[in-house]
Parts: C-alpha cells; sequence; structure tokens
C-alpha cells in the first residue's frame, strides 16, 4: 500500500468515526431522557420492595413535602392562619397532589370531648377573628396531642402543612413549581421546606448540575496535564477524542436503545476518563521512545512498530477491564447493570479508537518532531533505573510496608458502613440541610420507618393486648434518641377512650375491652374522617401500621430503630404477627445494603475473572496471581481507609471500587507484557527491569499523573458526593501505581517468570 | 299525493305542540318538586344492609334494623347495628330538622353502656364510612337548587328525564348534580355528583325499587365514589311502611335496648 493510499484510508477511518458520533450526539439530543424517581432504581423483584410496594398501597404510605411556616410571636394571629389556609387550598388545588394528602391545622379533625359527648370538627374554617376566638383555637390546639406538636410545634411559633406525594409525580419543574410557590408566601413569616422529595430533587438537581459545571474543568486540566506529558498538541487531543468518542458512543447506545439516565450513570464518563487516556498515553509514550532510538524512521514504520509492540497490552488491558465492569451484571440493582454493561462497551470502543483513530491521527497529522534532548532523557531513563534498583534493594522495606498498609486497612475494612442518608450528602450550612434541621426541631421528624403489623385473622388489631404492645414498642421505640414520635391505630383509640371520659387523663390508655375497641373506631368512623383511618389500619383490621418519625435519615440511626423494634418481632409471632417493614427510608436502607453486597460479590467475581483472563493471556497462573496484586491491594487499602476515616459508602462511592479494578489491570497488563517482551530480548534481569520502569513505568507515571490531577479538581466541587469520588478516585489511581512500580514488581522480579527456561517458548 | 303531505304536516305540527306542552309543564324545577313531592309513607322500617368496597376490592358488610319516622317538622331516624358482632347493639340515633337547625345525633357504645351525643360539623361529612354524605341520605329542597331539563332519554328501559341541578349557595359541597328521574313514577333512576372543581366526583344508582303498601321506595342503592374507586351498596329488605312505629322507638332509652 502506498502512503497516499495509507493516509486515504486514514481519512476514511477518522471521518467515520466523527460521522457516527455525530449520528450517536443526534440520538442523545433526541432521546435521552432522566430517570428522577427513585423508585425505578429498586430492584422491583426483591422480597423488601415487593413488600414495601405493597403496604404503601393498603395504608397510602407516600413521602411528605413540609412546608413550615415560622411566626416567632407565635402562629395564632389571623394574618399566620390564614396563610396556613392559603398555603393548604393552594397544594390542594395544584394537579400533582389529592387533596386528602394534604394535612394542616386546617384540615385537621379535632376530636373533643365534653360532658354530653363527642364533638369531632375542624379547628377552623374561616380564621377566628377576635381575640377569644383565637385563644380558643389554641387552647383546642393544646389540648389536642394528635395535633400539638404534630402540625403545630410546641412553643406555638411553627405550623407545618404535609403534602404526601406520589414519587412518581415528581420532576423537575414540579420542584421548581413547589419552592416558588412556598417562597411566595414568604414574609413576615419564615416559610421551610423539607422532606424527602424536596432533599432528593435537591440531590438529584445538584449533582449533575454541579457535574456539568466540574466535567469540563475536569477535561481542561486533563488536557493541560497531557499536554505538559505528551508534549505534543495533536497527540493531546487524538488522546482526549478516544475519550470523547467513547462516551459519547456508550451515551448514544443507550439512548439509541432507550435506557433513561440514571444518577449512577454520570458516573459513566468519570470512568471512561480515567481508563480511556491510558490507552493513548502507552501508544504515545511507545511511540515517542520508538522515534528517540530510531532517528530519522518514517511514520509508517514508526506506527507499525507501535501496533506491533502495543497491541496486545492495549486489547488486554481493555478486554480484563471490560469484564471488570461486566461483572457488575451480577448485581440486583439495574441502573448499576446498565453502568457497567455501557462501561464496558466504552471501554472497548476506547479500545478500536486508540487501535485505530490514534494511528490514523498519525497518518494524517504526522508525528511532532522533538528536539531530542538527550540530557533530558536520560535523566529519565536513570531517573527510572534508578528506581528500579533502589525499590530492589529496599525491598525488605517495601514489602513490611505494604504487609502493614494490608493489615491495617483490613483492621478498616470491618469498621466499613454505607450509608443511605441523601441529606448527609450536602453541606452542614445549605439551605437544605438547616431547613432539615429546623422541622425536626420543632416535629417528630423528617424521615420514617412504617411498621406493618399483619395477621392471618379479621380483627386481630382491634384486640387490645395487641393494641397494648403496640403502645409498648412506640413508648419503647421513642427512648431511641433520634426517633421523635410515633404514630399508630392505639393512638386514635387511646384519643377516643380519654375524649369519652370526659377527657381525663387516666382513660389515655388502650381500654381493656375488645368490643369497646370495635365500638370506638366505628363512633370514629360515623362522625370523623374514615380516610384518615386507613392509613393506619387496614379494612378488615387484619394489618396495621406504625409510622415512626426520625430526625435523621442517617443509616445508623435508622438500624437503631430498628433494632428497638426487632425486640417486639418475637412477642407479635407469639400473637400470630408478623412484623414487616415499609417507606422510602427503609427501601433507601434496604437499597444500598443491596449495593454494597452486590459491589462486593462483582468485585471478588471480577478478581477471580481477572486472574483466569491473565493466567490465560500469558498462559501462566502465577502471572495471573502477580498481575492481580494492585487491584487486591487497591480494594483493600481504599475500603479500609475508609472504615478507618469513617467515610460510609454510599451508592456512589461504592462503585469506585469498580475504577480500582479496571486502572490497577491496565497498570499491571502494561508492566508485566513489558517486563515479558524485555525478559524475552535481553535475558537479563537487571536490564528487563530497567527497560521495562523505564517503558511502562514512566507510561504508568503518566496516565496515574493525568488522572490524578484531574480528579483532584473534583475536591473544589460544592456538592459533597462528587467531592468524595474525585478523593477516591485519585487515591485508587495513586495506590495502583504505586502497587504496580513497587510491590507488584518486586515479586515479578523474585517468580523468575519469563526467565524460566522452559518458558522460552512463552509468544502469545 | 296533496293530502298524504298535510297528514305528515299535521302530524309534525301535533307531535311538535304535544311535545312543546310537555316540555312547558315538565321544566326541570317542577320535575325536581315531583321527585321531592313523591309520597313516602309516615315511618318506615325494615334491615339495611350496607357494603363497602375499597380500592383493594376488600369489603366490609354491616347489618343494621333502621325505624325512620317523619312528621312536619322532624325526621327522625334510629339504627341499630346487628353485625359485625363486635359492635352488636351499637345504636345511632338522628334528629333532623325541617326548619334548617343543626341535626341532633346520638349514638350508644353497649361497651361503654353510654349514651353520648355526636356533632358533625356538615351534612358533607360522610356517613358511617361510606360514600353517603348526611346529605345524599337527606331530601334536599328543590328550592336550593336551580334546576334545567337537560334532554330526555331512556336508561336500562326506563323513559328518564336528565335534571341538572346547580346550588344556589356559594360553597356547598358538589358544584352540580345530574338526575335522571323517571317519568312514570318520578323516583331518581342515578344521579352524578360533580366536585367543586367540576370533576365528576361520585355516581348514585338505584338498581331496585318497588311498591310497598302503595309507595313507590328504593330497595337497592350504590354510591360508587369513582375519585376514590371506593364503593357502598345499601340494600333494604323486609321493608314496613306505615305500621305505626311509636315516638317511644326514637328516645336515649330506647337506644340501650338494642333494637
Amino acid at each position: 500500500m502506498t502512503q497516499k493510499s495509507m493516509k486515504n484510508l486514514a481519512w476514511v477511518v477518522i471521518i467515520a468515526i466523527m460521522a457516527v458520533s455525530i449520528f450517536f450526539v443526534f440520538e442523545m439530543v433526541k432521546n435521552a431522557s432522566m430517570e428522577t424517581d427513585l423508585d425505578e432504581y429498586m430492584p422491583k423483584e426483591h422480597p423488601a420492595f415487593v413488600y414495601s410496594d405493597q403496604a404503601e398501597k393498603w395504608f397510602n404510605i407516600k413521602d411528605g413535602i413540609l412546608i413550615a411556616i415560622e411566626n416567632v410571636d407565635g402562629i395564632y394571629n389571623q394574618a399566620t392562619l390564614q396563610k396556613i389556609k392559603d398555603i393548604t387550598e393552594g397544594l390542594q388545588d395544584m394537579p400533582e397532589f389529592e387533596a386528602a394528602d394534604i394535612v394542616s391545622l386546617y384540615t385537621a379533625d379535632n376530636i373533643i370531648g365534653n360532658e354530653e359527648g363527642l364533638d369531632v370538627k375542624s379547628f377552623y374554617k374561616n380564621v377566628p377573628q377576635t381575640a377569644e376566638k383565637l385563644k380558643e383555637l389554641q387552647l383546642n390546639v393544646a389540648s389536642n396531642e394528635m395535633v400539638q406538636g404534630r402540625l403545630v410545634s410546641d412553643n406555638n411559633q411553627v405550623a407545618l402543612v404535609v403534602a404526601a406525594l406520589n414519587d412518581s409525580v415528581f420532576s423537575m419543574e414540579f420542584y421548581d413549581k413547589i419552592l416558588a410557590f412556598a417562597d411566595s408566601f414568604n414574609g413576615p413569616e419564615e416559610i421551610y421546606v423539607a422532606g424527602v422529595p424536596i432533599v432528593e430533587g435537591t440531590m438529584a438537581y445538584l449533582g449533575p448540575k454541579d457535574m456539568k459545571t466540574m466535567v469540563p474543568i475536569v477535561i481542561l486540566v486533563i488536557v493541560i496535564i497531557l499536554y505538559a506529558v505528551l508534549r505534543s498538541v495533536r497527540n493531546t487531543l487524538a488522546t482526549l477524542f478516544v475519550v470523547l468518542f467513547s462516551t459519547i458512543w456508550a451515551f448514544g447506545l443507550m439512548s439509541l436503545t432507550g435506557i433513561p439516565i440514571y444518577a449512577v450513570t454520570i458516573m459513566i464518563p468519570v470512568m471512561l476518563i480515567a481508563i480511556g487516556v491510558a490507552d493513548g498515553i502507552h501508544l504515545y509514550n511507545h511511540l515517542d521512545l520508538f522515534m528517540q532510538e530510531n532517528e530519522g524512521v518514517n511514520k509508517i514504520e514508526a506506527i507499525k512498530d507501535m501496533l506491533k509492540n502495543m497491541w496486545k497490552p492495549v486489547v488486554m488491558t481493555s478486554v480484563t477491564t471490560a469484564v471488570g465492569f461486566i461483572s457488575l451484571l451480577t448485581s440486583e440493582v439495574l441502573p448499576i447493570k446498565y453502568f457497567g454493561l455501557f462501561t464496558a462497551f466504552g471501554v472497548m470502543a476506547a479500545m478500536v479508537f486508540s487501535l485505530v483513530f490514534i494511528p490514523a491521527a498519525i497518518m494524517v497529522f504526522g508525528i511532532k518532531k522533538k528536539k531530542i534532548i538527550h540530557k533530558d532523557d536520560n535523566n529519565h531513563a536513570s531517573f527510572a533505573y534508578s528506581f528500579a534498583e533502589k525499590t530492589l534493594k529496599h525491598k525488605v522495606l517495601v514489602i513490611s510496608v505494604t504487609a502493614v498498609l494490608i493489615f491495617v486497612s483490613i483492621f478498616g475494612i470491618g469498621k466499613v458502613w454505607i450509608n443511605s442518608s441523601f441529606l448527609e450528602n450536602f453541606e452542614r450550612n445549605s439551605d437544605i440541610v438547616r431547613t432539615d434541621a429546623f422541622v425536626n426541631k420543632h416535629f417528630g421528624g423528617t424521615s420514617m420507618i412504617n411498621v406493618i403489623l399483619e395477621s392471618e385473622n379479621d380483627g386481630v388489631m382491634l384486640q387490645h393486648d395487641v393494641q397494648k404492645m403496640m403502645v409498648q414498642m412506640q413508648t419503647s421505640v421513642e427512648n431511641v434518641e433520634t426517633v421523635g414520635s410515633s404514630f399508630s391505630i392505639a393512638d386514635y383509640i387511646k384519643r377516643m377512650n380519654k375524649v369519652m371520659n370526659a377527657d381525663e387523663e387516666a382513660f389515655n390508655v388502650i381500654p381493656d375491652e375488645n368490643d369497646l375497641i370495635a365500638q370506638y373506631l366505628l363512633l370514629y368512623e360515623m362522625s370523623g374522617d374514615p380516610e384518615n383511618l386507613w392509613k393506619v389500619i387496614d379494612y378488615d383490621y387484619k394489618k396495621a401500621n406504625i409510622t415512626f418519625q426520625l430526625k435523621s435519615d442517617n443509616s445508623k440511626e435508622l438500624n437503631k430503630a430498628i433494632e428497638a423494634i426487632e425486640v417486639f418481632r418475637k412477642p407479635f409471632e407469639e400473637k400470630g404477627i408478623s412484623i414487616n417493614y415499609a417507606g422510602s427510608g427503609y427501601k433507601a436502607l434496604v437499597f444500598t445494603g443491596l449495593i454494597l453486597t452486590g459491589q462486593i460479590k462483582s468485585l471478588i467475581l471480577s478478581i477471580i475473572i481477572i486472574i483466569l483472563l491473565l493466567s490465560l493471556m500469558f498462559k501462566k497462573l502465577s502471572i495471573g496471581l502477580i498481575g492481580s496484586i494492585p487491584v487486591v491491594l487497591t480494594a483493600i487499602i481504599s475500603f479500609g481507609l475508609m472504615g478507618l476515616l469513617n467515610i460510609p459508602l454510599s451508592t456512589t462511592t461504592a462503585l469506585i471500587s469498580s475504577i480500582a479494578i479496571g486502572i490497577g489491570i491496565d497498570y499491571a497488563v502494561h508492566f508485566i507484557d513489558r517486563y515479558r517482551i524485555n525478559a524475552l530480548e535481553t535475558g537479563d534481569k537487571l536490564a528487563t527491569i530497567r527497560e521495562t520502569m523505564h517503558h511502562s513505568g514512566r507510561a504508568i507515571a503518566f496516565n496515574a499523573v493525568v488522572v490524578i490531577v484531574g480528579f483532584l479538581v473534583l475536591l473544589f466541587s460544592v456538592f459533597p458526593p462528587n467531592r468524595s469520588l474525585g478523593a477516591l478516585v485519585s487515591m485508587n489511581m495513586f495506590i495502583s501505581f504505586l502497587a504496580t512500580v513497587t510491590i507488584m514488581y518486586l515479586v515479578l522480579y523474585k517468580s523468575n517468570v519469563f526467565f524460566n527456561k522452559k518458558n522460552k517458548r512463552t509468544d502469545i | 299525493m296533496k293530502t298524504i303531505q298535510m297528514l305528515f304536516a299535521a302530524i309534525i305540527f301535533f307531535s311538535l305542540a304535544g311535545f312543546t306542552t310537555v316540555n312547558a309543564q315538565m321544566d326541570g324545577q317542577k320535575i325536581m318538586e315531583a321527585v321531592y313531592n313523591n309520597p313516602s309513607g309516615d315511618d318506615v322500617q325494615g334491615e339495611l344492609k350496607m357494603i363497602l368496597r375499597n380500592k383493594q376490592g376488600d369489603e366490609r358488610v354491616r347489618q343494621l334494623k333502621q325505624f325512620i319516622k317523619v312528621d312536619a317538622q322532624t325526621e327522625k331516624k334510629i339504627m341499630f347495628f346487628l353485625s359485625p358482632a363486635d359492635v352488636k347493639g351499637t345504636s345511632f340515633m338522628s334528629w333532623s330538622y325541617v326548619d334548617g337547625r343543626d341535626d341532633d345525633q346520638w349514638i350508644y357504645l353497649p361497651a361503654l353502656k353510654r349514651t353520648k351525643r355526636i356533632s358533625s360539623d356538615s351534612k358533607a361529612d360522610y356517613f358511617m364510612g361510606s360514600d353517603f354524605t348526611y346529605d345524599d341520605l337527606g331530601d334536599r329542597h328543590p328550592s336550593e337548587d336551580h334546576h334545567l331539563l337537560l334532554r330526555e332519554e331512556t336508561v336500562d328501559k326506563h323513559a328518564c328525564y336528565v335534571v341538572e341541578s346547580k346550588p344556589k349557595e356559594a360553597d356547598y359541597m358538589y358544584s352540580k348534580t345530574i338526575t335522571w328521574v323517571m317519568k312514570d313514577n318520578f323516583l331518581g333512576l342515578k344521579r352524578d355528583f360533580y366536585d367543586e372543581k367540576g370533576n365528576l366526583l361520585k355516581t348514585l344508582t338505584i338498581t331496585k325499587f318497588e311498591k310497598i303498601n302503595g309507595f313507590w321506595t328504593i330497595l337497592e342503592t350504590e354510591m360508587h365514589n369513582v375519585q376514590k374507586s371506593h364503593t357502598t351498596k345499601m340494600i333494604f329488605s323486609d321493608v314496613k311502611i306505615n305500621q305505626g312505629v311509636p315516638e317511644s322507638k326514637f328516645t336515649e332509652r330506647s337506644m340501650t335496648l338494642g333494637q
């Protein structure tokens, strides 16, 4: 083939890749959709979710948006009461809400007792006009513990409007609408908006928004560092295009197949940036060294040599990395499956582009004639040589430091915990955290756990001994520090019993007769709004829903409450009643647990697969084991550090272990393959490690520097999860790099592989 | 030819004239008055079975014995629960007054052995967890609404007037109701209730009616709340009219006796 026809072919390759990429960009613009409903992330068939979804339907359990109205002079004045009414009615009129799902002082039923009997009425319909009437309203609220402390704070300065919402209704537009609506009531009263949908919404909004501003900066920094390393604009651009195209193809394929963008999806470009630059760096590194050693060769020869020497490690690293991500298919969480699949696709795409696009670019745009500064290169080489020698000399130190790190990390791993908290993703002084703290200070709590009691037989939940046990459980669980309040059918019965007995506090208990409980319920149905009852008990009185409100959504706190609840599992079981959990807080807890176990499963699986693959590629089991050293070390140390520093795993940070595999294995493969080639060429151990360190070690260092510096930029993010992402990726890269060029190299050196005569034939 | 044309013209003319006279006679207002004035007897007694069905299809059945007595000023009603067992003997009494005073209501809980007065805010409250409000169960006076005869149509083989009624008062719980009134007996056959926002809220259908002791009596009726997917079926049986229910039936003492 002539140089001209090769150049034409290169153009065809470049244009074809560009054209497909542009097509994918259009696909993305046309079809991309963001998934904001967190329920869509959860495995529908998992028993805990199946049960919770069912229970949510039985008892109309929904997450609530909480609008708090604060008046430091007290809420019992005409203007504030009018505001409570206006906000309530305004929400009721919104098509996203069902009118019955809005609860406030304005809608609440006041069950009051008097000499003659029972009265169920609203607290107010029209705002009271006189001082006496306002005082009367205040007294009515104060004597009703189903309202005081729940809808009106105990200091009478804050009123709460709770608007329960179907998850599926939530959208960014709706989020903006609610915030604007609440804001329109601001002044002189302070208006606060809190609740799970708002926290989730803010997160869904802030995460991607922050990424949008941070990713260009990350790319810019990577470009600068890449340029510093590659010392060539065209090489930098070509490497960057490989990353860019692979990301576009992965996203394009996603939108083409109609898969929505999930929150974890934003990790795909993160992974591809970290992994994709490696191939380019190694290819250009080889090319540079080749050009230095063979002055005056033409570019076709250079390209040929580059591909001949480098296609194997590039393919091997890409395949092992892709397999690592494919192992995420074992996860029970759908978005993580997709994440694994499409990242793997992106990695393979990056491989193809590296092997096709980069040579084509070199063909078309040529190789930059670098001034060959021998002195400088000798410095490089001598540094690499001396690093290799010194590491060898201090092997005892390297091995013992590694051993200590492993030991300490294993200790730390025992402390790793996963936090399903959404709130702790935000800055302590952010609006959302302060609002949440404000509502928690004045009311029961912004997080909920629903305990579902279920029996085989009709009417069981009305039995007095069952109800007394509910009260016992509620009292006992409320002793847990973060549990603010609880609510169940027993609270209705206690209130009715009190009211029917001249409002005497002594009767604020569950009565001893089953029939009386049934009759109270009937009475309530006749005089109140029975809709409210179906939130705590079912039609056949077989099932009951006890709601616990917590002042924190931290997993540790949720687990403490669950622990206190579990004490009652046995006593209830003895009565033939089962305990189950429901609600978004519990689902988030289970969900994060699933992610963690899923991650650990796929981590172990991918390490096994990688060992097998490496063993197969190098036709030696020992190489498989040696090659897995950086991966295993990175995983152990990064989990260990998180445990030691008390950094909880979250849904995004848990995925970072995948990057440990993806990158750790790249370093190892490049290093081992170069070592193998050098070993076969020189047959001399010292020369082999010197050359390997000079060639692969240098490229690995370049690669590590580019990605580490790039991701350290994320430390300046305003969104804490993105900050920990940056820190963890950088840390993982650094550990992988260090482990490859120190401990793995020592083990490789000591193992004598590739120097055994029997292995002379090892030419894969 | 001419005679035939004349004949046709005459037929058309007379039939049109006939219809206009009927329409002139029976405008919406008159129809609803006829419904209101449909004789219903001075007292009624019988058993009532209430079947409540929720969205999930769960059913609850309550059986009651009820007595009603009406005079010029008052409608008195007393109900005794027969089942379910744990509420058996519970009784509920209400006196409502023509002059528009609030209803008086009492409940007797046998487990508490005490009669209590209950008062409820409004007639918009639902009766015993059913889909009927107190107002749906009572007779609303035709003068409280503007009525408009929309059309005439046949429903389930019954020729009906279709009347739209819009409340005169500002915040009534329904923005309008549409009633299908049977032409032959001036009983309502079906009624659609529209909520304050003008959306269909509930549909009431009469599935069984009979003439008992000379009075047209509804025996089976169903209220379906389409917004909540909740249904209440009421089945009346053993209905006796004008058998002379004594005034003493409607006392607090009577409530404690269980029937």
